[in-house]
């Protein structure tokens, strides 16, 4: 009954997802190095000078959230580290990659300690470029007045929304950023090409169009919800086909991001959601917030 | 009363010139019975209504040929003899080109998104809540049946209203609002004089005008109305929200629905807006426009639907092939089946059986036309039956004021509430129930519609008699 399922479409189509202004509440932050009690120090200072702004900006947020610092010769074994977060319950952890490893030199891994930590622990990792490495972005650690919610499923994630907002000071710019998988749709295209009952040119455009529409109607929907509680933010829709890592790697460059944000949680998998972890591995000249 | 024989004669005026044999008459009689039966079986048969209705239309044509019952030769139009196939005057254009024209109009408009907008303002007027979602899409459903037609006012309301319970987490409510919704098509068809088929051919027939059909039926819709959806808010269990907070939710759920989602440019959208009212005055008005009166309605519909199709003027064969060909080519061959029936003497034949009614006197008769009307529409297409028994009325010479005409035009109407394949539009409706994965078997379709189709049969009975006759 094609017309029934024409009236369907539409209405479907007419049903906008909504979002809730959540915003989390950051008040207990632990950073985890493998250096020096001074290094350490030196470390959780170029934090709190990084977030500065953005916590002082977050409603419901302590203005001056608790810090603790665990350094390398407080735990040797993953889980030592693992009960340690446990057992204070942070908002916010934040470390580094290959923690108690000379892989840092390397770019092939975050490290044991980072991948269990990201997933084991329901808590938010902030992984800032590693310490001792030089190439770090001019702008990385300074402030949040550029902050990217990435992913490939933006409609709905609330949560990375949520935190992106929060993460980003005051008049700062936030990026809503939707890749579509430029693939998966040519490989979808290229099956339709092969049905006969199906007119692929019309299906091209149209499915194009509506997987890049959604998106943007929900980062709308998020700008009439964060502005009111967020006035003079700057919340600007991004939303592209691309393969995946090439163009999250330039859209990055491009926009001079100060933190990129990442859903890395995934129900059916206990490695990193999709393309989170390349991700990760991948971009470290700047901080990233791994949800 | 007047007598039988009188009767039996007005019934087959074309076929005075001879008499036709009673065993010809019979064959023909179980020829129609059994096109009844295939229609009333479609969906088992797997066969479409043209298709069934065109196999007969060919055998009947035969036959009546083979057994000389047909009366060929030139036909006259405008004081002109023209040869024309015999199968052709037998069809009523003006009934195709209404059903025609305004089915391309409603279907060029929606394209406006005039109709989904209205659906989705009504549904944020509802703030979520069942009740009164219930009572808006039962009224929503009612006006699209009058001003479009009952199965696209059921495939717009159905579809939205799986939509939006979905979004409000209420699915356990969507058999009662579909089911009511269903049920309200067949109410909304009786509004006025094009909202359905049985309603243009009997209107036609007995030469209503829309004014006075609007304003005949639509006290009748209005009470049935009320009283289908009361009875589908206390049968079906709707409950009211529990608190504030659920209120508020709620509200907040169809509030996301965006109205102009489906509107592609404003300007076609006021454009269609204008076009429909304007639609519905001139029909309206058709009977005392100069120059239009004499076109008459098929026409005003044809117009409309060439004025809507300008703005795809180079894509419009994409409505065409959108059209329903089948329930035009269903007309068509059934317009040709009843002509041969009546030459075959079938119809002077049912006539006696509807004399033997009418001559139970007034009030029993009227309201015993209305209740067999209901009852062999249940179970078949309405349309052969108001056509045959309009021809049937014309033919007895009954007058443009008599209640039996509006007894069959209620009862042609109501008995497709009596089961799932009474009606088109319940059709649909049973449809979308199954999309949604709900049970319903035809018996449990008439246990659960059968208190609401006796009420609204009742309730005709007692509005011809009373208020009618």
């Amino acid at each position: 009954m094609s017309t029934l399922d024409h009236f369907e479409s539409a209405f479907r189509s007419a049903s906008k997802d909504t979002f809730t202004w959540a915003p989390p509440h950051i008040r207990k932050i632990l950073v985890i190095t493998d250096l020096d009690a001074e290094a350490s120090a030196q470390f959780q200072a170029s934090l709190e000078q990084f977030l500065a702004s953005a916590l002082a900006s977050v409603p419901g947020g302590a203005a001056t959230p608790q810090w603790r610092l665990v350094k390398g010769d407080d735990y040797a074994l993953i889980s030592e580290l693992h009960r340690l977060v446990e057992d204070w319950a942070p908002d916010l952890v934040c470390t580094y990659r290959n923690l108690h490893s000379s892989a840092w030199a390397l770019e092939f891994s975050l490290g044991e300690f980072v991948d269990v930590l990201t997933q084991a622990t329901p808590v938010p990792i902030l992984i800032a470029p590693h310490p001792k490495r030089a190439d770090a972005a001019p702008h990385a650690l300074r402030d949040t007045d550029v902050v990217m919610a990435m992913t490939d499923h933006l409609t709905g994630s609330q949560r990375l929304i949520n935190f992106a907002a929060a993460m980003t000071q005051a008049k700062g710019k936030l990026w809503l950023t939707h890749v579509e998988d430029e693939l998966a749709y040519a490989r979808i295209m290229q099956t339709i090409s092969k049905i006969p009952q199906i007119e692929t040119d019309l299906a091209r455009k149209l499915i194009r169009e509506k997987l890049l529409q959604q998106p943007t109607d929900y980062v709308e929907a998020c700008r009439a919800v964060i502005i009111p509680q967020r006035p003079g933010l700057d919340v600007r829709p991004l939303i592209v086909m691309g393969h995946h890592l090439s163009t999250y790697r330039q859209l990055v460059r491009d926009h001079r991001v100060d933190l990129l944000v990442m859903d890395t949680k995934d129900e059916d998998q206990l490695a990193m959601h999709g393309m989170a972890y390349p991700i990760a591995v991948e971009i470290r000249d700047i901080p990233l917030l791994l949800l | 009363m007047p007598p039988l024989s009188l009767l039996l004669a007005s019934t087959a005026p074309t076929s005075e010139a001879h008499e036709v044999p009673m065993s010809i008459t019979l064959v023909f009689t179980a020829l129609l019975l059994g096109m009844i039966l295939c229609l009333a079986f479609e969906e088992k048969i797997h066969a479409k209504k043209s298709l069934i209705a065109g196999v007969f239309a060919v055998v009947c044509l035969l036959v009546g040929t083979a057994v000389h019952i047909l009366p060929f030769g030139p036909v006259i139009v405008g004081g002109h003899e023209i040869d024309m196939p015999i199968y052709i005057p037998a069809i009523d254009w003006g009934v195709i080109a209404i059903i025609l024209g305004s089915s391309l109009f409603i279907d060029v408009t929606s394209k406006s998104g005039l109709f989904t907008w209205i659906a989705i303002k009504l549904t944020k007027a509802s703030k979520g809540e069942p009740r009164r979602l219930l009572w808006l899409y039962g009224l929503m459903t009612v006006v699209f049946s009058a001003v479009l037609n009952n199965v696209t006012a059921m495939l717009i309301v159905g579809s939205l209203t799986g939509v939006s319970l979905k979004k409000l987490g209420r699915e356990q409510y969507l058999l009662g609002f579909l089911l009511v919704e269903g049920l309200l098509t067949n109410i909304g068809g009786l509004l006025t004089l094009i909202s359905s088929v049985p309603n243009i051919i009997v209107g036609t027939a007995a030469g209503i005008s829309f004014v006075e059909f609007f304003y005949k039926a639509s006290p009748y819709v209005i009470v049935a109305t009320i009283v289908t959806i009361a009875m589908g808010v206390r049968l079906f269990k709707i409950e009211a929200l529990p608190d504030d907070a659920a209120r508020e939710q709620a509200a907040a759920q169809v509030q996301s629905f965006d109205e102009n989602d489906g509107i592609e440019s404003q300007g076609f959208f006021w454009f269609g807006t204008g076009m429909t009212v304007l639609f519905v005055l001139v029909i309206a008005t058709t009977s005392v426009l100069p120059w239009v009166s004499d076109l008459g309605m098929g026409f005003v519909a044809l117009g409309f639907a060439v004025i809507m199709l300008l703005r795809y003027k180079s894509s419009v064969d994409q409505f065409y092939k959108g059209l329903d060909w089948d329930l035009l080519g269903f007309f068509a061959a059934l317009f040709v089946v009843i002509n041969v029936m009546e030459h075959a003497q079938v119809l002077a034949l049912i006539g006696t059986g509807l004399a033997w009614m009418i001559g139970l006197g007034e009030t029993a008769g009227t309201a015993l036309v209305l209740v067999s009307a209901s009852a062999f529409s249940s179970v078949t297409d309405n349309i052969p039956l108001a056509a045959m028994l309009s021809k049937i009325l014309g033919n007895m010479g009954t007058p443009s004021t008599d209640p039996k005409w509006w007894s069959v035009v209620f009862g042609a109407n109501l008995g497709g509430n009596l089961t799932p394949i009474g009606s088109a539009s319940t059709l649909v409706a049973v449809t979308i129930i199954h999309r949604y994965k709900l049970e319903l078997s035809f018996a449990g379709f008439v246990v659960k519609a059968l208190p609401y189709a006796l009420i609204q049969i009742a309730l005709a009975v007692g509005y011809v008699l009373l208020v009618l006759a």
